[in-house]
């Protein structure tokens, strides 16, 4: 049995029975190598669920949606290692209480589809250490390394281009599990703290802003990158970020559910003499 | 015996445009983005394309205006009128649906008041729309009763000759033959006759579908709830959209002085219907995607007679979770049969 057959099957047992209310999972898309989200809340629905290695968006932002926890029963999800190192950071940062969310976990290697085993987000520690150990050595992409090399003159300027692009839709922010903030600081007028026009300092406020306050908590899905409308490569600054705590902190988001958030949490002994 | 403007002549057109005082855009790529800008040479155009993944919107109005620059005094506020920057321009190589989608504005933004950011820039711009020879999945004008070769909105329509060795000439309005005028001597008579037009799949049925949505019994459908349950909330649809034509303004600056300027908005953001009370009209999703339908192809079409789209698709191709107008109009279609 393929394992979409497997996961359509357990979609079916945990709906019929009452164990989920609801499958977030991937449907066939408006063309043949897209997917879209599909909600599932009755048993009849299960077989439109596809499972192949198309399916990429990371689903776990959806489960933050207003309400949709709150009466305590559970939802399903399918989610890459990704999305479940994303649910435990929202339980760390009590946005959702792990035991609700049932796991259907899975991993695309090259084009193959592979069934991830475990149910709730605990079982799958070994999946996210391992992927943690080859975090420092992962080979990084061509434009990443081209970046690192630059003078910071020359990165500011290609950053500058990027940026310029920026039309301030907040596609990323929408994409992005972590962006849960019912109201986003950009959002907030009284006072306008961030600019909201999309002009250089704007653009930059707001590209700057989001990148400090996903570092140590991004668990580089993809997300942003993907729904931005105007390919700015968000995942880099993000992966930068990632690799800047990890050296610094030897904090990789997203290992535990009881995971102290890196930015908001302190040590007596810290080096340093003064918390940003 | 037809008019055409041969490729290997365009660059001497730019040339004579630009020596006319006239600024010539078109769409280029530029920073792994295809968008509309300024060019010196015909080289830099890529007429190839599609679409471009901006729209034409851009050029007409922009993502951030400045209105006017403010300094508050004691007894009064100085301020200081901000226009466009003048100055005729082409525009060459737009698509039908971008070039109709500005004449689809026009009556919105000379409505109550006659928006002179957006007029002054339409009076200086001659717009040469190419006609489509291809069209992609998401393509869709002719569901909304428009064709690969729809002259709205344009000055000159030229229809691309087999083997892409150039146009056939068609001036549509004054000001387009005007432009052309510079150009009468480059310009040939042949017998050349234009390529197959692309073929855009009829989508949706728009008739029946603004049929439904006028009826006030669908306002409070679930249907809406569960085709917008996967929207995110994002804006990509309605910046992308060359027809969306929503703004805020804002002042920017500290208490004495600042420029106050006019910024895209959408009403695909919670804050875009919040009071100051903390009340919101529009609480969900699915009621600012239904308000965005109802816009489109219920309330636009009921003041100024026209859909508002042009059937470009770029909500469609764009949108990070796979939604789009055309999916929308396409389970209304089923749901009014």
């Amino acid at each position: 049995m393929s394992i979409e057959e497997q996961y359509r099957t357990r979609a079916k047992e945990l709906l019929s029975g009452g164990a989920v209310k609801m499958v977030i999972g991937y449907g066939k898309g408006s063309t043949s190598d897209r997917r879209r989200p599909l909600f599932i809340s009755s048993t009849d629905e299960v077989d439109r669920l596809v499972l192949d290695d198309a399916c990429i968006q990371n689903l776990s932002g959806y489960l933050v949606s207003e309400g949709l926890l709150s009466d305590e029963k559970r939802v399903a999800v399918f989610l890459r290692p990704e999305g479940i190192r994303a649910i435990n950071i929202l339980a760390a940062e009590s946005q959702l209480d792990a035991e609700q969310i049932v796991i259907f976990g899975f991993d695309v290697i090259g084009t193959e589809v592979k069934a991830l085993k475990g149910i709730h987000v605990e079982e799958f520690s070994d999946v996210i250490n391992s992927i943690k150990k080859g975090a420092p050595e992962a080979k990084e992409e061509e434009l990443f390394e081209k970046i690192e090399k630059m003078s910071p003159q020359e990165r500011f300027s290609f950053w500058q281009e990027e940026f310029a692009k920026c039309i301030k839709c907040y596609a990323c922010r929408q994409a992005c599990p972590m962006c849960y903030c019912r109201r986003c600081i950009v959002d907030s007028n009284q006072p306008q703290w961030v600019n909201t026009s999309s002009h250089t300092l704007g653009n930059f406020e707001w590209n700057i802003v989001r990148a400090f306050h996903l570092s140590g908590r991004c668990v580089e899905c993809g997300n942003c990158d993907r729904a931005c409308p105007v390919n700015i490569p968000l995942r880099l600054i993000n992966h930068r970020m990632a690799e800047e705590v990890l050296g610094a902190f030897d904090h990789f988001a997203g290992m535990s559910k009881t995971q102290e958030p890196v930015l908001a949490s302190f040590k007596k002994d810290d080096s340093e003499t003064f918390i940003l | 015996m037809t008019k055409i403007l041969f490729s290997d002549k365009l660059d001497n057109c730019v040339e004579r445009w630009k020596s006319a005082g006239l600024t010539v855009i078109g769409p280029v790529q530029r920073a792994n983005i295809s968008t509309y800008a300024a060019v010196e040479h015909a080289a830099e155009l890529d007429l190839g394309l599609i679409l471009t993944d901006r729209s034409i919107k851009d050029l007409f109005f922009p993502q951030s205006e400045p209105m006017l620059r403010y300094t508050i005094k004691k007894e009064s506020i100085d301020t200081d009128e901000c226009l466009p920057p003048s100055g005729p321009r082409i525009i060459f190589g737009a698509r039908p649906c971008d070039s109709s989608g500005m004449a689809i504005d026009d009556p919105l933004f000379g409505w109550d008041y006659k928006d002179e950011y957006w007029f002054q820039r339409r009076n200086e711009s001659v717009i040469v729309t190419i006609a489509c020879t291809k069209a992609d999945d998401f393509c869709m004008c002719t569901s909304l009763k428009m064709a690969p070769d729809s002259s709205k909105g344009s000055d000159v329509l030229l229809r691309p000759l087999a083997g892409g060795k150039g146009w056939v000439v068609e001036e549509v309005t004054d000001r387009g033959r005007e432009a052309f005028k510079t150009i009468t001597d480059i310009l040939q008579e042949s017998s050349d006759t234009a390529a197959p037009l692309a073929v855009v799949e009829k989508k949706f049925d728009l008739d029946s579908c603004v049929t439904w949505l006028q009826n006030p019994e669908n306002f409070e459908s679930r249907f809406w709830k569960e085709i917008s349950m996967r929207c995110i909330g994002c804006a990509s649809c309605t910046f992308l959209c060359p027809t969306c034509h929503c703004f805020d303004i804002q002042d920017e600056g500290d208490t004495y002085t600042g420029i106050r300027r006019k910024n895209w908005d959408s009403c695909s953001f919670a804050l875009f219907t919040m009071h100051t009370s903390g009340h919101n009209p529009r609480s969900t999703q699915s009621a600012r995607w239904r308000q965005r339908i109802m816009h489109k192809f219920n309330y636009f079409p009921g003041k100024f007679s026209v859909n508002s789209c042009s059937g470009c698709g770029r909500c469609s191709r764009q949108c990070p979770v796979d939604m789009g107008i055309t999916e929308t109009l396409q389970e209304i279609s089923k749901l009014s049969q």
